[in-house]
């Protein structure tokens, strides 16, 4: 085992070469917005046959017509995921005439490619009998009669009801068939980030006064670098690689900024008892004894925290990876901020109060 | 030693009996009936994981009154009654927006269009002065059949009852309709936000407490019609913020990926808690199914509702509840490397740990509430079953792995081994500290 105090300034150098990446990316680069944020349309599509994700931009292009294209369009799976922006400046009934207008132009463009849901029958029938016949949407005859029709408009409005009655749970066997659909007015996106950004802030006020109130100041403060040394990288990650960033990642922000803190407790738990009982150690013997004293636990319960949420990321749908991935990341970066950073940094500040101190009393005695 | 096996067990079958009502409910002669997360009444799921439509309205007013907005919800709750969403949730977001949630609802754009109307009713003479508005209306419904004699076809229609008032204007008005039946503008408009629903023409006064609406209605459109006539006005219209529709089959597939993840996380950090700890980790694990079942029971108890991020964060908090456990043990073990007796151990181990595992969580758990607190939609959920998952674990952590670990030595079990600790003492050296 190493002794970290004597790295200490190759840890705080990856630390801060990794904030810097991440506030540049930041500034320059911003967020990746979804339209959580931004406003617009997303529509999530099964696919029963083979595709790829450059055809369906060039169908959806094709059906927005007027030189306009999907702001992204993501395949998932045997899904695909359309997202389409709104022009500014549109009111609010043209914005809703809009969406409509959209969604049914985008699904009769996928369906005259790929065909209409065909579905095993079977399944279908099983499933019928725990439809909901009062539930004013599922019209099962409209439906039908509406794709003998065969009519593109016609087209549109089968697959969309089909969302609600025949394909309950049954496996889709061929064609498209809408699964899910989110339409959010770029006000409300703005209110959400408004939101976001005061709970997080919020939970950094909670936590800081939590802290400062259980342990010394000097430990407070050095929890709070690890937690903004974790949320910017987290934040950074983001926005370097594009990944998009919506709702549910403020959520995992907030999850992060709660647990990525724990190592970090134990360990200046650890150095707040090895401190009452220390004789003659230094400020850097005290932080390097606590953070090994406390290793084990540190990845242990990392590994086992990752261990569950790796299985959501692993085996979730879509939008639960995008909700699992940032808490990863989250996790991982906490790891490395309270073993590496909190210690070293503890010990170095408290060292430098104790030489002004020195310098202090040896500059009144003269 | 016999009694601390007989407390033993007693929390075993405590424990498992706790997991069977988590699981499958109890059920007392119908008397007392108590769902399990495997009933179907047992889980309250949320629309992403059931299927459904969110609308979320926004008032198309500055600065709507607290009151305007309880008025535009109730008739929202009204309309929705009327048409059979019997499952439909109303509530408020914010200062001007109202949250509709439609389990089961797909078709989203006729559910906008009828909730979001306005509903304003009017009554029209020829030259398209307001005679009467939907206030007078004291009930409306649609009804199936032949409106006028001798017609061949039956078709939908609203019939509608009027006010006292209502039915003296209604009186007035046709008697000035019949008196110009000459001119052609012998007939009353009857209009629905603007737009014409029907125009028949009067040939004499009617004097009548109720009236029908024809016009080529479709079954649904005549019942959403007359919902919308009889719950009034909306005090202001109501503009669409955000639809998610999200079809069963995606929330099914969503919630059955969500338990297999959860319970094959589980068993690894069982399995990881038992080869890391042994002897202490198989308790970890009792603990942790007593901690599961109690999210179980809580979640059926409460009617938590389930969403997708509800679910992880019970999933999540699996694996931050053994957090506590792997902070004691840890501490246990080198209370042991010191040399103290396995009883002395896990008393200090407890008592040591204890201020560590409490500050440790309290910061999730400010996070956590926070979400639940100011949280929207289904960030909520997640919110509030991560509070609860750290709040749970943290107790069976500290309490019932501690009891658990009493009825070991008490059964002499005390082995070091058995503890996690290895026969050659490596490491001890290098611990310093901790002695009180």
């Amino acid at each position: 085992m190493f002794d970290i105090m004597k790295k200490k300034w190759i840890f705080f150098g990856i630390a801060i070469v990794l904030c810097l990446i991440s506030v540049v990316s930041l500034l320059f680069q911003g967020f990746n917005l979804d339209t959580d944020f931004s406003g617009g349309i997303a529509l999530t599509y099964e696919v029963g046959s083979d595709f790829n994700t450059s055809d369906i931009e060039a169908i959806v292009s094709e059906a927005l017509g007027a030189n306009k294209s999907a702001s992204s369009v993501q395949k998932s799976g045997s899904d695909v995921i359309i997202k389409v922006g709104y022009d500014k400046g549109l009111s609010d009934d043209e914005r809703t005439e809009y969406s409509s207008t959209t969604k049914d132009a985008i699904t009769t463009a996928l369906a005259s490619k790929y065909g209409n849901a065909v579905v095993d029958e079977t399944a279908a029938l099983e499933s019928d009998v725990f439809t909901d016949t009062e539930s004013a949407a599922a019209e099962p005859t409209e439906a039908v009669t509406d794709a003998a029709a065969d009519t593109s408009a016609d087209n549109a409005a089968a697959i969309t009801a089909d969302v609600a009655d025949t394909t309950e749970s049954a496996a889709l066997e061929s064609g498209v068939r809408l699964k899910s659909m989110d339409d959010i007015s770029p006000s409300s996106g703005q209110e959400l980030a408004r939101s976001a950004f005061w709970m997080s802030l919020l939970a950094c006020a909670a936590i800081l006064v939590y802290i400062t109130l259980r342990f010394e100041f000097t430990s407070g403060c050095v929890a709070i670098v690890a937690l903004v040394h974790d949320v910017l990288l987290l934040l950074g990650v983001y926005s370097l690689f594009r990944w998009s960033v919506n709702i549910n990642f403020i959520a995992a922000v907030l999850t992060v900024l709660g647990y990525s803190i724990n190592n970090t407790i134990v360990i200046m738990d650890r150095i707040r008892e090895n401190t009452r009982h220390s004789r003659k150690e230094s400020y850097g013997e005290i932080a390097n004894n606590s953070v090994w004293q406390t290793m084990t636990r540190s990845i242990n319960t990392t590994v086992t925290t990752l261990l569950t949420i790796g299985m959501v990321y692993i085996l979730g749908v879509a939008s639960i990876k995008a909700f699992a991935l940032p808490i990863i990341i989250g996790i991982v970066v906490g790891f490395y901020s309270s073993v590496f950073i909190t210690g070293p940094l503890w010990a170095t500040w408290k060292d430098s109060a104790v030489k002004a101190k020195k310098a202090n009393t040896a500059a009144k005695k003269k | 030693m016999s009694r601390s096996l007989v407390k033993f067990a007693a929390i075993i079958l405590v424990i498992a009996a706790l997991l069977y009502v988590g699981l499958y409910g109890l059920d007392f002669t119908d008397k007392v009936r108590f769902p399990g997360v495997t009933d179907s009444d047992g889980i309250t799921q949320g629309l992403d994981l059931k299927g459904g439509t969110v609308i979320v309205f926004k008032a198309d007013a500055a600065d709507p009154s607290e009151q305007d907005m309880e008025t535009a919800m109730s008739m929202l709750r009204k309309r929705l009654d009327f048409q059979g969403y019997t499952e439909a949730s109303v509530t408020v977001q914010g200062s001007n927006k109202i949250r509709v949630e439609l389990p089961d609802v797909q078709d989203s754009d006729k559910a906008v269009e009828t909730l979001g109307a306005t509903a304003q009713l009017e009554f029209r003479d020829a030259n398209g002065a307001t005679i009467m508005t939907g206030d007078q209306v004291k009930e409306a419904k649609s009804e199936y059949g032949q409106t006028q004699q001798g017609m061949t076809k039956s078709q939908y229609y609203i019939s509608m009852t009027f006010t006292d008032e209502g039915r003296e204007k209604f009186s007035e008005a046709t008697r000035t309709a019949a008196s110009q039946s000459s001119s052609g503008m012998n007939y009353i408009e009857i209009t629905m936000d603007g737009n014409t629903l029907t125009r028949p023409s009067v040939r004499q006064q009617i004097d009548s407490e109720s009236c029908i609406i024809e016009g080529e209605f479709t079954a649904e459109e005549a019942k959403a019609l007359a919902a919308n006539i009889s719950s009034g006005r909306l005090p202001f219209s109501l503009k669409t913020d955000e639809v998610k529709v999200v079809s069963a089959t995606l929330g099914e597939e969503a919630l059955n990926k969500a338990i297999t993840a959860g319970i094959i996380g589980l068993i690894l950090v069982m399995l990881f808690m038992l080869i890391m700890y042994r002897l202490l980790g198989l308790m970890a694990d009792i603990a942790l199914l007593f901690y599961v079942s109690v999210v179980l029971i809580c979640i059926s108890v409460f009617h938590v509702n389930l969403t997708l991020p509800g679910i992880a964060g019970i999933i999540l908090a699996i694996g931050m509840a053994v957090d506590a456990n792997v902070v004691i043990f840890e501490r246990l073990r080198e209370e042991l490397k010191l040399g103290k007796t396995v009883r002395s151990a896990v008393d200090a181990g407890f008592n040591r740990a204890l201020s560590a595992v409490i500050d440790s969580n309290v910061t999730t758990i400010i996070s956590a509430a926070i979400l639940w607190w100011l949280g929207i939609g289904t960030i909520k959920g997640f919110g509030l079953t991560l509070l609860m998952g750290v709040v749970i674990s943290m107790f069976s952590a500290i309490f019932v792995t501690k009891f658990l670990l009493k009825q070991m030595i008490g059964m002499n079990v005390k082995a070091p081994w058995l503890y996690g600790l290895n026969k050659n003492k490596t490491g001890a050296e290098s611990v310093k500290g901790g002695e009180a």
